[in-house]
């Protein structure tokens, strides 16, 4: 695999040796020194990230040349927003038609040429950001300046239909939330084709002053896909960031977080919802760091496994000791369906400040057999009882959306996968 | 409509019920009335199919062996258990709950279920028929109810269910004058000819409201005395140690 993956970055390198500050082979180098994440690493500890690369793929490429794209317009039609269309990891159109177009700055990397400045340090703990700085292909940036309000949410379709010359994908994506500036953001995967992807996202958010980011992320992928999703958060005064992630789908998926509370009053929302099958494994991880006063940090998992699957959730709170008032909260739920799932919780906080107020739970277990009976006496089978209960026990999570139309996407979607489930 | 014959029922060897006879006809409405551990609960679970008895003895519901029955086709058949502990179910919201049973019980009898708009309309009226706050139908099942408003849920599903043969399990208990009165005004509102209740109680105020047609007193596990409207009222001077 690593072979290829040396080749494959010669012949792709090529394209990139004349666009600025290219450094993507030190990237290379070093991720090359260290790998694919194996469960030797702390932060990999659940999964061996090896094992689903090669179970998955016989090779992984990115073959520029061979660019293979599609026509995409299966839209969400229950409410108004503005588009961005991805289309085999390739930025292919957009639509602010809701927006005053002078209040914010969006351009697609590859478009731009701009070549993101990336030095060594960035990320030099985890392979598979230097794996996306050595290999990313295209991606976003949207920055808000100041003083501008969405009128209506942004959904990037991310969608892809490929061959096996074209498998591995990495994105980056760059927003700024400048001072008094909001948006909503809904990210959707989609493999529409039936050869497997490894798709690789990074994300970079900032949010300044009294600024608010709501991102939600979804995805339909295959059975055999590879999804991995990093956030790089940083959050400044009295700004609000919310995050939503429904995880359905692909044989692995990991979303890491790391969101820094870095002034005061600042506050982050991460939520998820997991419903896991067929031996997929999906995994959440968050790292929140509270760096100034009044900082305010709240995260809800729900997790349900079924047929041999297995869930993650690594989630650790920082407090630095100037972060006094801090207010931190955590709970992880799961509930197991069979007998042969697996959900690891690994719950961490680490305090430095002498005034603050944290708190974090982790329950797993079965469906309240009290509550199927219950349901089941109110003339529904054992089966539908079941489903309305993981319905309800998913929706918990669902609930913190703020966003109401996003809401009701989420809630739709999710009553629509438990209504497939069998 | 509903006749036991000779039912024991242990848990872990303990013996709960030991040779209960009770006959049910349509249009009755039986109270049973007894101490704390006489089994009156595990009777009203019995009678609706919780697991974990060891059980003996015959039940015969509507021409069928209830035990033949499965949990929801007992409820597809009629037969409703008002809980004496209705479950919180958090993120399940009581309308679509109620829209869902009300639904699978339609469905089971081959009648067109309900779209959102017809299920409203009946529950809204429904619910102003007892009383009851429209608010808790956009709550999430029984999650943050008072104990009044959980049993007075229950009474909501049975008016709206419309069972053949309605067990109240100690749903009096706890509940202030007016919530009583709510009770026994879904009871009343509900009796017919068709239909049978079995109120399961320990005191006779609710008795008051409902006047039963027979009034047995249940303990050690069997009925230790049978009468009607005079053997409560007995039973409230004299308490059960005479029986």
């Amino acid at each position: 695999m690593i072979e290829n993956l040396k080749k494959n970055f010669e012949v792709f390198n090529k394209k990139f040796v004349s666009w600025p500050n290219n450094n993507r082979d030190k990237f290379f180098k070093k991720f090359i020194e260290m790998g694919f994440p194996n469960n030797k690493i702390e932060d990999w500890k659940f999964s061996n990230f090896n094992n689903f690369v090669s179970k998955n793929f016989k090779s992984l490429n990115t073959n520029v040349e061979n660019l293979t794209s599609f026509k995409f317009d299966k839209y969400i039609n229950s409410f108004d927003h503005n588009k961005i269309i991805f289309v085999n990891g390739e930025f292919k159109d957009k639509n602010f038609g809701n927006e005053e177009k002078e209040k914010f700055v969006f351009s697609d990397i590859k478009g731009f040429g701009e070549h993101l400045r990336l030095t060594i340090e960035d990320e030099c703990e985890n392979s598979l950001n230097l794996l996306n700085n050595a290999f990313y292909l295209d991606g976003l940036s949207l920055i808000i300046e100041k003083e501008y309000e969405f009128k209506k949410p942004l959904i990037i379709y991310n969608v892809f239909k490929t061959k096996k010359e074209n498998n591995f994908f990495n994105q980056k994506i760059k927003i700024k939330v400048g001072k008094n500036s909001k948006i909503d953001i809904l990210l959707l995967n989609i493999n529409l084709g039936s050869e497997p992807i490894f798709l690789n996202i990074y994300n970079n958010l900032s949010l300044k002053k009294d600024a608010v980011l709501k991102l939600y992320s979804s995805s339909d992928l295959g059975e055999k896909d590879i999804f991995y999703n990093f956030n790089n958060v940083d959050v400044l005064s009295n700004s609000i960031f919310e995050n939503f992630i429904f995880s359905n789908s692909a044989n692995f998926y990991k979303n890491e977080i790391k969101c820094s509370l870095n002034e005061k009053y600042s506050s982050s929302f991460i939520n998820g919802a997991i419903f896991s099958q067929n031996e997929q494994t999906h995994e959440i991880k968050s790292r929140i760091e509270h760096n100034d006063e009044n900082t305010k940090s709240y995260q809800k998992i729900k997790s349900v496994l079924d047929k041999k699957s297995k869930s993650v959730f690594q989630g650790k709170i920082f407090v630095d000791s100037k972060a006094q008032k801090t207010d931190g909260y955590q709970l992880s739920n799961a509930i197991l369906l069979d007998e042969e799932s697996e959900f690891d919780s690994k719950p961490e906080l680490e305090i430095y400040a002498d005034d603050v107020k944290c708190s974090h739970g982790s329950t797993s277990g079965n469906l309240d057999e009290d509550a199927i009976f219950y349901l089941m006496s109110r003339g529904l089978s054992e089966f539908e009882a079941k489903k309305l209960l993981i319905k309800g026990f998913l929706n918990d999570a669902v609930e913190t959306i703020t966003n109401n139309e996003i809401r009701k996407y989420f809630s739709s979607k999710i009553e629509s996968k438990i209504n497939e489930y069998r | 409509m509903l006749n036991i014959q000779n039912l024991s029922a242990k848990v872990d060897k303990k013996s709960i019920l030991n040779g209960l006879s009770l006959n049910i006809k349509p249009g009755e409405v039986h109270a049973i009335m007894g101490p704390n551990g006489s089994g009156k609960s595990t009777l009203a679970n019995i009678l609706s199919g919780k697991k974990g008895y060891d059980i003996s003895g015959k039940i015969n519901y509507e021409n069928n062996d209830l035990f033949n029955l499965a949990i929801e086709e007992r409820a597809h058949k009629g037969l409703f258990l008002a809980f004496q502990y209705p479950l919180e179910i958090p993120g399940v919201n009581t309308s679509n709950f109620l829209k869902t049973s009300l639904n699978a019980i339609r469905k089971s009898k081959g009648q067109k279920e309900l779209d959102a708009l017809e299920f409203l309309k009946i529950v809204k009226q429904k619910a102003s028929e007892l009383k009851i706050d429209e608010k808790i139908l956009n709550r999430q099942l029984n999650v943050g109810f008072s104990g009044g408003e959980k049993k007075k849920n229950e009474i909501l599903q049975m008016s709206l269910i419309e069972p053949k043969m309605a067990i109240l399990d100690e749903t009096d208990s706890g509940l202030d004058i007016d919530a009583l009165k709510i009770v026994a005004k879904g009871v009343n509102a509900l009796r017919s000819k068709e239909r049978s209740f079995l109120i399961i109680t320990h005191y006779q105020r609710l008795l008051d409201y409902i006047k039963p047609d027979f009034v047995h007193v249940l303990m050690d596990g069997k009925i230790a005395k049978s009468g009607c409207m005079e053997l409560a009222e007995e039973l409230e001077k004299a308490g059960y140690e005479k029986i």
